[in-house]
């Protein structure tokens, strides 16, 4: 089994990797990319993940490990493997906020459009990646809301157990959340 | 559906689909080979049919031999020629594979299959088949130049297992989307854009039809692509669309089989085995995601893949707009193509196209605008890679074939990115600008255009035929004759060549030589109205008036709005022993003609 946290970028998939992590399963990460103002507390990759669709084989590395996969690598998983997904999920508005705050600290240019229409085609992207998903029986997938996560982490460590059927540390993996952290938040209704 | 060309991922059809990602082989032979997701439908076949792949690897001596007997002389460290070879094979033998799986084990009503084999093999190993090339070294030639034969044979082999299979009451059609340069017309070089190896493409490809409803021996003239669908449908029974743009092949039939029609098929409910909408991919959107995961550091692309990709959106928006020209649509092509230019204003491929495009919406300044501006620029070259001695130099294997099959799979791209940096204006723009004041009636100032632009490349059969048609403009028969004549040197299969010395002939009253050269126009290309009518002319003047009719109304079913045809219609059955009825017939056609176009100059 392995055990794959994805995501959008800036969805909160650190945060999970970090929670897993303190309620004792095994990452698999090689710490290359430091910590740093957007990830005060780390990423948590792998390397060798990023070229997933070039390098396929590169995950029977990450058998009886947590390995973190960004959404759009979710699609080139190769068969031959049983896979637990917890992904996060965040209001695609506070995932475009939060990616531009990042490229502009890393001094780098994303895609060329609107934030609208970003927010469009991730919206498309993450239709494509669900699709995707529900037509590969080896997949199971937990579907986690970021501010669920924040609002009641006990409650979302519980969820996260049961889906991956092991016992995990609930306590530690709450104490993980700082809400402090949480700062591309959309502003309340009402 | 076996290995459809971009057929990634297998559609869930009622039935087996298998895309062409399923026999690429990735990694080495001791690595792991896992199939890509999507390669199979359904998906509790994978491991069956994953089993049945051939890895490169596992192609041995006696395999490579046959292609290459002289295998032993290839320094395999420098020449991967047998390399690919073997690539090529496994391949096509995990798509031979599945397909005789699929015809052994499982009930079947349909099977279509692709193989990419011949055509793969030629890009790569075309350059090196007899009679050698100018350029090429002698021993290069004697070690590959048994490779295109050897493709054929084994292609010959894989068919007679599947009609082994299929059994005599299967009905097998055999076709191809295009031919290949075999002969002298195979080009020394391969232009530098990323459909540049289509110049080794020749226009017409094959179809065979075998069944127990079909006529044998029996030549189909005409048949295009689009005809593929509507006769495969009438096999089953099923109505064809009237939004296809092909026809049922009924000359193939012993029968004219009945033909039923619906409207359109888009229109009927239900399961068409498509994906569902979330799975179809707007690749624009899919690249700005990719782009901005790549700047925020979660993925890694390599450039190729980034510049394969940014190319994927770019090519798809000048596909588009090509098709849109080829409808007679150029107010859709019009935003593509000055969308490209604007981004690429040194491609001349975009700005050509958009000068065309201009044309057809009878933008004439704009058009000349653009080619003045393109006929300034600096002569670069027409494309082909050059030798050291500036010569153009054949394609060595590699060369074209990677390029070819980035087309179908962005993942193979090596160079197909980059090389549409290469600004390339050749003798298009002076052709174009020959062709708009051929339009305008301005002979004199065409003809100096095109033949500015056979200087820049005397080998164009096309561009010949325009100069022919241009000196017919001016009644200067001797000249068209000769540049008729250098079509057919260049192309011996150029309808629209034998078609002008028909009209030559016709205007010097040898109305025997005419008849000839119209009946091989129409012979390799039937749907050529104007070749019917000058067929029927010359006919006429021999006095086989019942001939001359049949033409006639050939070419008035091609073209209904043909006047001349209805006249010369009108006159024949007006003779003793016509058809008086039919005659009124084509007046009252006449009538209508000039009455719509009456309309549409006064609406």
């Amino acid at each position: 089994m392995i055990t794959v946290v994805s995501g959008l970028p800036r969805a909160g998939t650190s945060l999970m990797m970090q929670m897993l992590s303190a309620g004792g399963l095994t990452l698999l990460s090689d710490g290359q990319r430091a910590a740093d103002a957007n990830n005060p507390r780390g990423y948590f990759e792998w390397e060798p993940i990023k070229a997933l669709p070039r390098n396929p084989a590169c995950i029977a590395e990450a058998e009886g490990k947590v390995v973190k996969v960004i959404s759009t690598l979710l699609l080139s998983l190769p068969a031959g493997f049983s896979y637990k997904v917890v992904f996060m999920e965040r209001p695609l508005a506070e995932v475009v906020a939060s990616q531009a705050a990042m490229l502009q600290k890393l001094g780098t240019q994303g895609a060329a459009l609107p934030p609208r229409a970003l927010e469009a085609a991730l919206e498309s992207h993450l239709k494509q990646v669900k699709a995707a998903l529900r037509q590969r029986p080896e997949i199971s997938v937990c579907w986690l809301e970021h501010h669920q996560v924040l609002l009641d982490p006990e409650a979302a460590a519980a969820t996260v157990q049961k889906f991956l059927g092991v016992p995990l540390d609930l306590a530690a993996m709450s104490a993980q959340v700082d809400p402090a952290l949480y700062r591309q938040r959309l502003p309340a209704k009402g | 559906m076996v290995g459809w060309f971009a057929g990634h991922p297998a559609e869930p059809i009622n039935g087996v689909a298998v895309s062409d990602l399923y026999p690429l082989a990735v990694g080495p032979p001791e690595k792991p080979w896992p199939l890509p997701p999507g390669a199979i439908h359904p998906e509790s076949l994978r491991d069956q049919l994953a089993e049945l792949r051939l890895h490169p690897s596992e192609v041995g001596p006696d395999a490579i031999l046959p292609f290459v007997p002289q295998a032993a002389k290839v320094d395999q460290e420098k020449d991967k020629g047998l390399a690919i070879v073997a690539q090529l094979l496994a391949e096509n033998c995990c798509i031979h594979n599945v397909a005789t799986w699929i015809l052994e084990t499982q009930p079947w009503d349909l099977l279509a299959v692709y193989y990419n084999g011949i055509d793969h093999f030629s890009h790569g190993f075309m350059a090196y088949h007899p009679p050698r090339m100018d350029g090429l070294p002698e021993e290069t030639f004697e070690i590959y130049k048994d490779v295109v034969a050897g493709t054929y044979r084994f292609h010959d082999m894989m068919l007679h297992t599947l009609l082994e299979l299929a059994g005599p009451e299967a009905t097998v059609i055999l076709c191809s989307d295009h031919g290949f340069h075999s002969d002298h017309l195979r080009p020394r070089g391969i232009p530098d854009e990323p459909a540049g190896p289509a110049v080794q493409h020749r226009e017409f490809g094959v179809i065979c039809m075998k069944g127990p409803h079909l006529k044998q021996d029996e030549r189909i003239y005409g048949a295009t692509l689009l005809d593929i669908t509507p006769t495969v449908l009438t096999l089953f029974g099923l109505p064809v669309g009237d939004d296809m743009d092909g026809r049922v092949l009924v000359q193939a039939f012993q029968e004219t089989p009945p033909i039923e029609r619906i409207p359109s098929w888009e229109q009927v409910p239900g399961e068409c085995g498509m994906h569902p909408p979330d799975l179809r991919v707007d690749p624009e959107s899919a690249q700005a995601v990719l782009n901005q995961f790549a700047a925020l550091g979660y993925i890694a692309p390599t450039d190729d893949q980034k510049k394969a990709a940014a190319s994927a959106v770019r090519e798809a928006k000048y596909n588009l707009a090509r098709v849109y020209m080829d409808k007679g649509q150029p107010q859709l092509a019009l935003p593509l193509l000055e969308e490209l230019t604007a981004e690429q204003p040194d491609q001349a491929r975009f700005a050509q196209h958009l000068a065309q495009c201009y044309f057809g919406l009878r933008r004439v300044a704009d058009a000349k605008r653009i080619l003045e501006d393109l006929m300034s620029r600096p002569d670069t070259p027409a494309g082909p890679k050059r030798g050291a001695e500036g010569e153009p130099r054949p394609p060595a294997p590699t060369e074209a074939l990677n390029r070819s099959a980035a087309l179908a799979n962005p993942e193979r791209a090596s160079n197909a990115a980059e090389a549409q940096q290469t600004p390339v204006a050749g003798p298009w723009a002076n052709w174009l600008m020959g062709v708009i004041h051929f339009e305008e009636g301005k002979m004199e100032e065409a003809l100096e255009c095109l033949l500015q632009a056979e200087q820049s490349n005397p080998r164009l059969p096309e561009l010949h035929l325009r100069i022919g048609q241009t000196y017919l403009r001016l009644r200067r028969n001797k000249e068209a004759e000769r540049a008729f004549c250098k079509a057919l040197d260049i192309d011996g299969d150029s309808a629209e060549a034998h078609m002008g010395l028909a009209v030559v002939s016709l205007r010097r009253q040898d109305d025997e030589r005419a008849v000839e050269e119209a009946l091989l126009a129409v012979s390799l290309k039937h749907f050529l109205p104007l070749g019917h009518f000058y067929l029927g002319v010359s006919l006429a003047r021999l006095g086989h008036f019942h001939r001359a009719g049949l033409a006639f109304e050939t070419a008035v079913t091609m073209a209904p709005s043909f006047l001349s045809a209805h006249r010369w219609l009108v006159m024949i059955n007006n003779r003793p022993g016509g058809d008086p009825a039919k005659a009124a017939e084509h007046r009252r056609l006449i009538s209508d003609v000039l009455q719509s176009r009456k309309g549409a100059r006064n609406p």
